[in-house]
């Protein structure tokens, strides 16, 4: 299974990543499906419920992460989902450092011979980054700069998949 | 501000990295990158004597310790050179 993995400040390019997934498997005749997801800076952040704000509309955002630790929990993270489904190929891009409103975050791309395991494994992937993967966002609202919460919701979503692996 | 045991004539001994993210970030501006301890457990109550506001945030359970790019328990035995690192619930993606 071919895997890229990079966290970098510039931007991406959903077409050319891809026509890289679609391309540079060396198994591209096997391809059957690819899923991609794109993760964007949402420009309206709803109420804190640790900060005492209304939420609003986003000044911008810093991503901040842990060099070395979320290569690995990514790559980690990756093994696991080509454990589960027969994986032909995998992108994951994060972005870090400062973003504005409607900028892309995160991309997931997932090769496989088949719909399913790519649908599932792109899902697998975005659910345990986001509840394992060392990044943490700082949104600014009206000049206050503040750290975003976690959600409930995420942790419940990654827990899912530990759920099918019990039953 | 409390001695850093770091910096006494037994200084060399088990002297770790030390690293905050997140809104940890923010409330350990001030602490040293590096000083000694035995274990994550014993630093964060070190800690706690001169940064009262961040062992607070330490203290949460869902602040987790990592030692080398790896979640430990809090009473893991540090070794010289090791890196730890104080991680808030992640929010990326």
């Amino acid at each position: 299974m071919l895997t890229t993995l990079r966290i970098q400040a510039e931007d991406f390019d959903l077409a050319e990543q891809y026509s890289l997934l679609r391309s540079s498997s060396p198994a591209t005749t096997e391809i059957g499906a690819i899923v991609t997801f794109t993760g964007l800076v949402r420009e309206f952040e709803p109420r804190s419920r640790d900060h005492n704000d209304d939420g609003g509309a986003l000044d911008g955002m810093r991503l901040q992460h842990y060099p070395g630790m979320t290569e690995k929990l990514l790559q980690g993270i990756i093994d696991d989902a080509a454990q589960r489904w027969p994986l032909l190929a995998v992108t994951v891009i994060h972005r870090v450092g400062h973003l504005a409103p409607c900028d892309q975050i995160v991309f997931v791309g997932v090769a496989s011979e088949h719909r399913q395991p790519a649908f599932q494994a792109a899902e697998f992937i975005m659910d345990y980054l986001k509840t394992r993967a060392t990044f943490w966002k700082q949104i600014t609202i009206d000049g206050q700069p503040r750290w975003v919460d976690s959600k409930d919701s995420d942790t419940t979503a990654a827990r899912r998949w530990d759920a099918q692996c019990d039953g | 501000m409390a001695e850093n045991p770091a910096t006494g004539w037994w200084g060399t001994l088990r002297l770790i990295r030390l690293h905050f993210f997140g809104r940890l970030s923010d409330l350990a501006t001030q602490v040293p990158s590096r000083c000694a301890g035995e274990t994550p457990h014993a630093i964060r109550q070190w800690l706690a004597e001169d940064f009262p506001e961040l062992a607070v945030q330490l203290n949460e359970p869902q602040v987790l310790v990592s030692v080398n790019h790896c979640i430990v328990d809090w009473q893991t035995p540090l070794t010289d050179g090791d890196e730890v690192a104080f991680l808030p619930p992640v929010t990326g993606g």
